[in-house]
């Protein structure tokens, strides 16, 4: 295991005085193999990146903090093992990059527009190892070649003189460059057209196979999640909706809205018409869902019965799957 | 083929618009950026006819010209058999030609309430008088599922999916016959943008309207689309009926294309057949991996101006490519631009 997160419980303050609070990740556990990928799918405003910025403790400080659970991050080669939820913050950066990096969602705000690509680089390595300051700009050139950019051409580059498509590469270069057991990829195609996403999410699967990198990979679309990952966690409200094997969750998803999730996105679902109308989840996820204490898709759910105002546990179907919802059948 | 009966809304032929560009004030020698460069295509009346290409492929420099925001270089727009020309005021194009664009929190003045946003063309254009700019917003509203609460908002007030049927509305409200949308869902969440598809639909089936598609999103094109154009480098590479291209795709780069979404969708819906009659079912990356878009990922468009421009990148190249201009293989029904193409 690279990864394993406990009963994570991540609070957030809307009134700091008043102590207002409501929990943007509410008792999440998961655990991720080494070189597995783990898809989190949800909505906008579910609280999927919340939950990516907790795992680095980047979660922005006086505003939230982390009020149980663990975060047990290892590395496959020194077998240490390192509660990220319990560090002190003056170890972080420590742990940062090293054993767990990420990767954002807009590669144009990401990277420094005025510091060449290959001096961001190597940045990176010197910040953690002590090494001659040539050694690690071959290291960067090496990772830059790993990502197909053209380590010559390109080192000396600035970050406008790239496209899109090469920024979030050279990203995930400096994600990859320290050999992280981790990487926390926060919807690292949105901004991408089509065939340039796919030659991303074809990186990362190629990092998986030759570094053996665990993924967690944070998305909106099901379909690149169903591309990608080994497993999916569709997330709501702050909340584990279903957990399994992605084919199964595809196949046969079982939680409404995994299923309501399916039907919403074209050629998605086994039983697809073209020009049919799109299944429309009634509604939109307002703050209040994460504070109430029925079950949080209750409101705009087609299978709702008087049982879902109670509080509802994660239950366990067979194996690894998971469901949080009792009308299932 | 029924076309032949349907009206031409929009024929284009031979449309090109090249982009001049100076290295310093002392070089004298211009570059060429073309564009969009020698394009001819039909639409006819509605038709939902989509254009996919990737970033760049001048998709969006078309949809500029016909709705005359840019000059055309050469070549020749017709709608509906007169030239376009938004300047004569006795065509009254700019009432029949509407664009819905991309992102609705740029596209809304934020300063301006909701009923004056969607009033003001039919104002401008005199189809109403000021005095029933409320009521006639209303209506529009209603058109787009919207009720009459909304009138006196704000933009800043609503959520993405209703500003962008705000933006169709504010489309709607001079009745136009030719609507491009211009990747109108790539900036929403994916049950929302479910909800404006379905509008899209909706409105074509009650009013018959033409739709331009602009997109590069294919399960979207899969979903809407009677023709599918696919553009690379300002060139047309296929036109075919959407049926046609999602069975088996003749352009090489269509193939590549078809592709990416085969490992979106499920097995069922998307399989193609190959050169020698062989379904594919492509739904793991692994197996993209040695396609060439992903071997070539540097190499662009190629520049020499004589051959294909997609030479760099393509699986079926051969020496006559690079230096001759691509055959046009063509019927009524599709149109493909290459010497070696699949299964035709």
């Amino acid at each position: 295991m690279s990864l394993i997160v406990d009963d994570l419980t991540v609070k957030l303050y809307t009134n700091f005085k008043k102590k207002e609070f409501f929990n943007v990740a509410d008792s999440v556990s998961f655990s991720v193999q080494n070189g597995e990928i783990i898809a989190i799918v949800g909505e906008s405003g579910s609280g999927k990146s919340f939950l990516g910025l907790s795992l680095m403790r980047l979660n922005p400080p006086y505003i939230s903090e982390i009020s149980s659970g663990n975060i047990f991050v290892s590395s496959p080669e020194n077998s240490e093992k390192i509660n990220i939820a319990k560090l002190k913050e003056n170890k972080l950066s420590d742990v940062r990059g090293r054993l767990i990096s990420m990767i954002f969602q807009d590669p144009n705000v990401s990277l420094n527009p005025v510091i060449k690509i290959g001096d961001q680089i190597i940045e990176a390595i010197l910040a953690h190892k002590k090494m001659k300051k040539k050694d690690a700009a071959d290291i960067a050139m090496h990772y830059l070649e790993l990502m197909r950019i053209d380590g010559k051409a390109r080192f000396n580059s600035y970050p406008h003189e790239l496209s899109g498509g090469m920024r979030q590469r050279v990203m995930i270069a400096m994600a990859m460059v320290l050999n992280p057991a981790v990487l926390v990829a926060d919807e690292p195609t949105t901004a991408l057209d089509v065939k340039t996403s796919l030659q991303v999410l074809a990186l990362i699967e190629k990092m998986r196979v030759e570094k053996n990198v665990s993924v967690i990979f944070i998305s909106h679309d099901l379909s690149i999640a169903r591309n990608i990952s080994d497993k999916t966690i569709v997330f709501y409200a702050g909340q584990i909706m279903e957990y399994g094997k992605t084919e199964d969750i595809i196949n046969n998803p079982v939680h409404p809205y995994t299923i309501s999730l399916i039907k919403s996105v074209p050629a998605l679902s086994k039983d697809y018409v073209p020009r049919e109308k799109l299944f429309v989840i009634p509604g939109s996820l307002s703050q209040n869902d994460f504070k109430s204490g029925k079950c949080r898709f209750y409101g705009r759910c087609f299978k709702k019965t008087e049982e879902c105002l109670n509080n509802i546990s994660l239950l366990k179907l067979n194996g690894e799957r998971f469901v949080r919802c009792i009308n299932i059948k | 083929m029924d076309d032949n009966k349907k009206q031409e809304v929009l024929n284009i032929s031979n449309l090109s618009k090249y982009y001049f560009s100076y290295g310093s004030l002392f070089n004298v020698r211009k570059n060429i950026i073309r564009a969009v460069d020698n394009i001819s295509f039909k639409v006819y009346e509605g038709e939902i006819f989509s254009i996919i290409g990737e970033t760049g492929c001048g998709k969006s420099t078309l949809s500029k010209l016909i709705l005359g925001l840019t000059n055309k270089t050469s070549g020749e727009i017709l709608y509906k058999g007169d030239i376009l020309n938004y300047n004569l005021k006795k065509l009254n194009l700019r009432k029949k030609i509407q664009i819905v664009f991309q992102d609705p929190y740029y596209s809304l003045n934020p300063k301006k309430k909701i009923y004056k946003i969607i009033s003001l063309p039919a104002i401008k254009n005199k189809m109403i008088k000021k005095k029933d700019a409320l009521h006639y917003s209303i209506q529009m509203l209603k058109k787009v599922g919207l009720d009459e609460n909304y009138v006196f908002k704000f933009p800043h007030e609503l959520s993405g999916g209703q500003r962008q049927r705000i933006s169709i509305a504010r489309s709607l409200s001079v009745n136009p016959e030719l609507l491009v949308l211009d990747e109108p869902v790539s900036a929403l969440d994916v049950s929302v943008s479910a909800q404006i598809l379905n509008l899209l639909l909706d409105l074509h089936e009650k009013d018959n309207l033409t739709y331009i598609f602009i997109t590069h999103d294919l399960r979207l094109v899969r979903h809407l689309a009677d023709k599918v154009c696919v553009m690379y480098g300002g060139k047309i590479m296929e036109i075919s009926p959407v049926d046609r291209f999602f069975k088996g795709p003749a352009h090489p780069y269509s193939k590549v294309l078809l592709e990416s979404i085969l490992a979106y969708g499920p097995k069922n819906i998307l399989q193609f057949a190959d050169a020698d009659g062989n379904i594919n079912n492509i739904n793991n990356i692994n197996n993209i991996n040695n396609i060439n878009n992903i071997n070539n990922i540097n190499a662009g468009i190629q520049k020499n101006n004589r051959g294909c421009v997609y030479y760099n990148l393509c699986s079926r190249r051969q020496d006559k490519c690079m230096n001759n201009e691509p055959e046009l293989k063509e019927n009524e029904d599709y149109r493909i631009n290459c010497f070696f193409p699949y299964n035709l």
